[in-house]
């Protein structure tokens, strides 16, 4: 047999068992939406879509902050644009975070993606998270971009 | 200065137009006058670059605010070095240090060959500095680093670097990121040249052979120090998450170390001749792919610079030009390019090699797959999908263990064809040893089989390479030298088989303390002054929290009493930062570091109540991995050490 037949037999052999390895390693679904936005959300019937897993983008509302170190959960409210951009009020929809685990950059304001599911409760429906990542607050950047659109065409 | 600065980017510009014009004409009509005209262009862009990177580190050191990259990037209350770090804080000022740090390898590179290789001057200068022309053209029409903030809109304060930035790590990691990645330009305008000129032996890879290694090396020494920043400022107790921008700079270091190792086989054997050049193209195309993958924010990353119009598809179709200007060179050659050799068994070193080759691609593959997954989904059925790093440890780590184990068999394995006898005497101990190793182990923790394999296969590396250490000695000694000259002379005499064993050695320990996180703890623990928590043997008793004393950044500072077993080992004191200006939190996390494990602790937050959040993390052997790039950069220093003078090839 020639080598190239014999090295492309071991590599053929090789890429199925990664794949088989990766198949029986499959646990549900293997890739995820990065996030759907809060009004994506809402426009799409929420108490339809009790007991579903997802990750929803939005920006903490203002003052909706509430640690209870004694129950480990942080309950807080999410509204889909920026508070203050539009100066119109935004929906807010609740989350419940089951952890005190909350990063850094988690505050008033604060650009997040939520990762849980959603439930009923009597006060309406809300997602019940056990992850939630922050993103760096857009200001530094707006403030970058104002700036760039001012200055543009000013320099030589 | 940002006038100064200004000018200096455009008469730049300039003399890069006309050197890469009188390049192509020279190397046309091979004219070796006017490609020293073109080689003194090079180094006119270089000395312009020069003058316009000190004019932007000039306005940063003195709070030049009417300059807006300075007011977007730095501020007054900002040490020096940070201000001056902030040079490449930014879209334009990276760009700035990139075009420099180019036409500083381009004119280092005509230097050292303005007396050999003529064929081969005037179109390396037209490669490099065609290359030059589209980042200042970048830098003097899209993304200027010298703009100027309008009269009105003057600010006597700037906005300050991104705290999380703020870290001694972090003034050299991007910079070491960008030796790397644009140290390879060097090697690959040389195999450029090569298939322009048709000069297709071993020369190009033989001057360059240096220059790749360096980039290489530094590249990756500026990754894993992007882990340790990762581990230290992040505060999530972990040093690599498979982030877009990481996997960015991860793909041209895979593909430069398949050509790294493959390029021995050209030399030895007369093999893979195209193979080498794809693998330099693919390194230099993936370097621009990177660089245009962090800047464009195309996939989502936590590292996303600000993404100005034109960037994007400017970047990319200069990217693709290059990437497509060089593979075509390379079809067009390929008839001259067929090895006379033949590949005569499987069991060789030659194959060996191969086989590492594709191994490399193959994580190369897994890891631009699942990088460009969002991109390729958004396109094909309009919504973003991800894959989680879970798929990356899943696959990689299986690639990562053949990986490994050429690392052992590679190197010792005979040219052509081995033989059953030497097989034996190659691998009898090590191979004992390692499944020695495993069995222990798996004995012994009975648990996470995989980490168990890394580990045996680390203890059969390191058994290859003391072997291969212990014979060279012993054969010297037997002439009479005592075990240190013998070993020292190994390095002198062989430097590039015997450093490349402890370049190895460097990759074994980081893969020792990489397989460590399979065993990795950690626990979420509310707690009242007084209060402990526990994490296996380990208590960690909360003291006090007291304020940061007032600077730049305030916030509080926990005070945790560290025991193991009822015996107390260290105070730690994680902060939970605000830095003012940046209106931006931080946790800095307390680490209690030995060669066994390292207690990781974070200050999530400080309640309402008085109370304490604390995330606690146990990561078992994550220091050999720093011992790792130490041992990964002495030896690649041994690999690169000039010869001595009676040594060198001419």
């Amino acid at each position: 047999m020639p080598k190239g037949v014999q090295i492309a037999i071991g590599a053929i052999v090789c890429a199925a068992l990664l794949g088989w390895y990766g198949f029986s390693n499959l646990e549900g679904q293997a890739t995820y939406q990065y996030f759907t936005t809060l009004d994506e959300f809402l426009a799409s019937e929420p108490e339809n879509r009790i007991g579903e897993s997802l990750r929803i983008k939005g920006y903490v509302a203002d003052g909706s902050i509430d640690r209870r170190v004694d129950e480990r959960r942080v309950l807080f409210a999410i509204q889909n644009d920026p508070p203050h951009a539009s100066g119109t009020a935004n929906a807010t929809f609740a989350v419940h975070y089951l952890s005190l685990e909350t990063p850094d950059l988690f505050q008033d304001g604060a650009e997040v993606v939520v990762e849980g599911h959603i439930e009923g409760r009597p006060a309406g429906v809300v997602l019940i998270a056990d992850n939630v990542l922050a993103k760096c607050p857009s200001k530094f950047q707006a403030m970058a971009e104002e700036q760039q659109g001012e200055t543009e065409g000013t320099s030589l | 200065m940002s006038t100064l600065g200004n000018y200096s980017l455009q008469l730049a510009l300039l003399f890069a137009c006309t050197g890469a014009g009188l390049g192509i004409y020279a190397g046309i009509a091979k004219r070796d006058d006017w490609s020293q005209v073109a080689e003194r262009c090079v180094g006119a862009v270089f000395a312009l670059n020069t003058i316009a990177l000190l004019a932007l580190f000039y306005a940063l050191a003195t709070n030049e605010f009417s300059n807006a990259y300075v007011a977007a990037h730095s501020a007054r209350s900002m040490d020096l070095g940070y201000r001056l770090s902030a040079l490449w804080g930014g879209q334009a000022g990276s760009l700035l240090l990139w075009v420099w740090m180019l036409s500083l390898y381009a004119a280092a590179a005509m230097y050292a060959n303005r007396h050999h290789h003529r064929e081969l001057a005037p179109w390396v200068a037209a490669i490099l500095l065609g290359n030059t022309i589209f980042f200042l053209a970048l830098l003097t029409f899209s993304t200027n680093p010298f703009e100027l903030v309008p009269a009105a809109h003057r600010v006597s304060d700037g906005n300050g670097l991104n705290p999380l930035l703020q870290h001694p790590v972090m003034m050299i990691h991007p910079l070491m990121l960008y030796i790397g990645f644009v140290g390879f330009a060097v090697p690959f305008a040389y195999a450029f040249a090569a298939l322009i000129t048709g000069r297709l032996d071993t020369t190009w890879f033989r001057i360059t052979r240096r220059w790749a290694l360096f980039a290489w090396a530094v590249l990756g020494v500026g990754l894993m120090l992007g882990g340790r920043w990762a581990y230290e400022v992040l505060g999530w107790g972990g040093y690599w998450a498979w982030d877009p921008v990481e996997n960015a700079a991860l793909m041209p270091w895979l593909v430069a170390t398949a050509y790294l190792h493959s390029v021995m086989i050209q030399e030895k054997r007369d093999m893979l001749k195209i193979w080498n050049l794809v693998l330099i193209g693919l390194t230099y195309s993936l370097c621009l792919f990177g660089t245009f993958l962090t800047r464009s924010g195309i996939v989502q990353s936590v590292h996303a610079f600000t993404n100005a119009g034109w960037f994007t598809p400017l970047f990319l179709s200069y990217t693709l030009l290059v990437a497509i200007g060089f593979f075509a060179a390379l079809i067009a050659r390929s008839r001259q390019l067929r090895s006379t050799n033949r590949l005569e068994s499987v069991v060789s070193r030659e194959a060996s090699f191969l086989i590492n080759n594709w191994l490399f691609m193959a994580l190369l593959i897994m890891v631009f797959w699942f990088t460009m997954y969002p991109v390729f989904t958004e396109l094909v059925i309009g919504e973003q999908r991800t894959w989680g790093p879970v798929w990356y440890n899943l696959f990689g780590s299986v690639i990562g263990l053949g990986l490994l184990f050429m690392t052992g068999f590679g190197p010792l394995i005979a040219w052509r064809r081995a033989t059953a006898t030497s097989l034996r005497r190659q691998f009898q101990i090590p191979a004992g040893v390692g499944i020695a190793t495993a069995v222990v182990l798996g004995i012994w923790l009975r648990r996470e089989p995989m980490a168990i394999a890394y580990w045996g296969m680390c203890a059969f590396v390191t058994a290859t390479i003391t072997q291969e250490y212990t014979r060279a000695v012993a054969a010297r000694m037997r002439r009479g030298e005592s075990p240190l000259t013998a070993f020292m002379a190994l390095l002198r005499k062989n430097q590039r088989r015997y450093g490349g064993y402890i370049v190895h050695l460097g990759i074994v320990f980081a893969m020792l303390g990489i397989a460590g996180a399979a065993f990795n703890q950690e626990s979420l623990a509310n707690v009242r002054p007084g209060d402990s928590t526990e994490l296996g043997e380990y208590r960690f008793e909360y003291l006090t929290a007291d304020p940061i004393p007032q600077q730049h950044y305030g916030g509080a500072r926990a005070r945790v009493a560290l025991y193991r077993d009822e015996e107390p080992l260290a105070v730690m004191a994680p902060e939970k930062r605000m830095y003012w200006l940046e209106q931006q939190p931080s946790s800095i996390p307390a680490i209690y570091s030995t060669l066994r494990e390292d207690v990781y602790l974070i200050l999530t937050a400080i309640e309402p109540d008085g109370s304490a959040t604390l995330k606690v993390y146990r990561n078992p052997l994550v220091n050999w991995l720093w011992i790792g790039i130490a041992v990964f950069t002495v030896g690649s220093i041994v690999v690169m050490w000039p010869p001595p003078a009676r040594l060198r090839e001419a």
